[in-house]
């Protein structure tokens, strides 16, 4: 029973993390219909932004989160004007190829630059006691630091008025642009939100986890499962399919071999499809 | 004096042309009928002035500057305001979130409050609903707020695209007297319906668009006098 318990609280944790990732992807595709393939790969830059701006320029790791949403949020802006706006209008083939594309370009500077192998960041700040188990304290607080973001996310498109312009968009983007809603400021500022969600989870997960220029694609993975659970184009449905995600991580090891843990994701995965498309929690079709 | 003003105007969709040069003039504070059959490019008309779609040719000219180029957004921000055809509201959103968002271009923010009461005034309906996802009310609501809408950006010109459609008779009626209201109130409205003799009744200027040409045009009095307007779209 305590073995359950705690294998489940480490997977909630986690759980979190990955909502967030996928809020990102589930974001992009709720506001302009384009799958973001890059998506892995920009998880990936944000581990290695928290890396570098901890070991070279010695900065906080959390401080160091904060500056690598930012991080995040223009270079998924850049992203958008040089790559997607161009055929946002085009048949989703377009936006598939072109977002694959920028997911090759980061993947082959980036292997060229930092090679294959992994990378750790060494912080440590123990463990901690959460409920009857003993957790690292930096999944505890990437677990808390997933939350506000999440919030603050939901606050901002919820009452903010740019908030309330992309949802406008979101919406109905024609009519966004009739009432005077500068559309194309608001779908790259979508695209520089959902980057700088996969940047932050990419930093939160390099407090804990070694990762590689190639790890973000396993995440990106886990964030279409995500998605698909909580319903894409729903953010707040991506919490939750984040913490289902996260307590059968949890759970799995227990009954079998962790290498089923995929297997079950994907079974999930395509359960949902079948019965149910538009997620548990309901989103855009 | 004009405020919008057309010089040979083409557009359409794609290779296919639907406007073949049409010139046009709004008198600041008029009220001008766009009339024509199904087909005959009114729609296309009014997206093209507001920049939805690309003008090919000519000139849009608004308060003497030439506007033919600037996306939806830039013409919203000076005044020139759309209330499309079939509502294109945002459906997910609240009846007063939709009118909130009416409300974007800068000019019409300081007004928001006075502009709210006016709407809730015109249409007490949509105040009762006023927390309603605007999606789940009925058309004839729906029409309510799609002009509700238009008129909280504070137009200078109000475009407006089938009024009618959809809505009860006495609805119809109670919204032309408003709108003569609003022309006291100085603003220009261009109205595109397809029920030809209000239309004719309540406006100063009409234009008959035919085939993506303006075919006839005058004082409404007069074009509603104009044989071949009676028997084409009147019935007489």
């Amino acid at each position: 029973m305590d073995a359950i318990l705690r294998s489940l609280i480490d997977g909630l944790l986690l759980g979190f993390v990955y909502g967030i990732a996928a809020m990102g992807l589930t974001l992009i595709w709720g506001v302009m219909n384009v799958i973001n393939l890059s998506h892995g790969s920009l998880i990936s830059l944000g581990m290695f932004s928290l890396y570098f701006l901890f070991t070279g320029l010695g900065i906080h790791p959390y401080l160091a989160v904060v500056i690598t949403a930012i991080l995040g949020l223009l270079l998924g802006i850049v992203i958008y004007a040089i790559a997607v706006h161009r055929i946002i209008n085009a048949p989703h083939l377009s936006t598939l190829l072109a977002t694959y594309s920028v997911n090759m370009i980061i993947l082959g500077i980036g292997t060229a630059i930092l090679s294959t192998s992994p990378y750790n960041v060494p912080f440590d700040l123990g463990s901690i006691k959460v409920a009857t188990s003993v957790v690292p304290t930096t999944r505890l607080i990437a677990a808390i630091v997933a939350m506000l973001v999440a919030g603050g996310l939901y606050l901002f498109l919820q009452y903010s008025r740019l908030g309330r312009y992309i949802r406008a968009v979101t919406d109905n983007r024609e009519a966004a642009e009739i009432v005077g809603i500068p559309s194309a400021q608001i779908l790259a500022f979508s695209f520089g939100l959902g980057t700088m969600l996969a940047a932050i989870s990419g930093g939160l997960i390099a407090t804990f986890f070694p990762f590689t220029i190639l790890a973000g694609g396993a995440y990106e993975l886990k964030s279409f499962v995500i998605g698909v659970l909580g319903g894409l184009g729903n953010p707040v449905g991506s919490l939750f399919g984040g913490l289902i995600l996260g307590a059968i991580e949890g759970l799995v090891p227990l009954a079998m071999p962790t290498t089923w843990t995929p297997v079950l994701e994907f079974v999930l995965f395509v359960l949902i499809l079948l019965v149910r498309p538009t997620g548990l929690f309901g989103g855009s079709e | 004096m004009a405020i919008l003003e057309l010089r040979d105007v083409t557009s359409g969709y794609g290779e296919v042309q639907i406007l073949w040069g049409v010139t046009l003039a709004l008198q600041d504070g008029s009220m001008t009928s766009l009339v024509g059959a199904n087909g005959a490019g009114k729609t296309t008309l009014l997206r093209t002035i507001m920049g939805v779609n690309r003008p090919w040719q000519g000139q849009i000219i608004f308060e003497g500057e030439d506007v033919s180029k600037l996306p939806p957004h830039a013409k919203a921000a000076r005044g020139l305001v759309l209330v499309p055809e079939g509502r294109q509201l945002f459906s997910h959103m609240t009846v007063l979130e939709n009118l909130a968002m009416g409300a974007t271009p800068k000019r019409s923010r300081a007004e928001y409050n006075r502009n709210l009461e006016l709407v809730f005034e015109m249409f007490p309906r949509l105040k009762d609903r006023q927390n309603q996802k605007a999606g789940t009310m009925s058309g004839g609501e729906q029409q309510m707020l799609a002009v509700a809408r238009g008129l909280m950006a504070s137009p200078k010109v109000l475009m407006i695209d089938e009024l009618s459609l959809g809505l009860a008779p006495f609805l119809v009626l109670q919204l032309f007297e408003s709108l003569k209201k609003l022309r006291e109130t100085g603003i220009t409205v261009l109205l595109v319906e397809q029920n030809v003799r209000m239309a004719l009744a309540v406006t100063d200027y009409a234009y008959v668009l035919a085939e993506g040409r303006v075919e006839i045009q005058g004082p409404s009095r007069e074009v509603a006098h104009n044989p071949d307007v009676q028997k084409a779209y009147l019935g007489l």
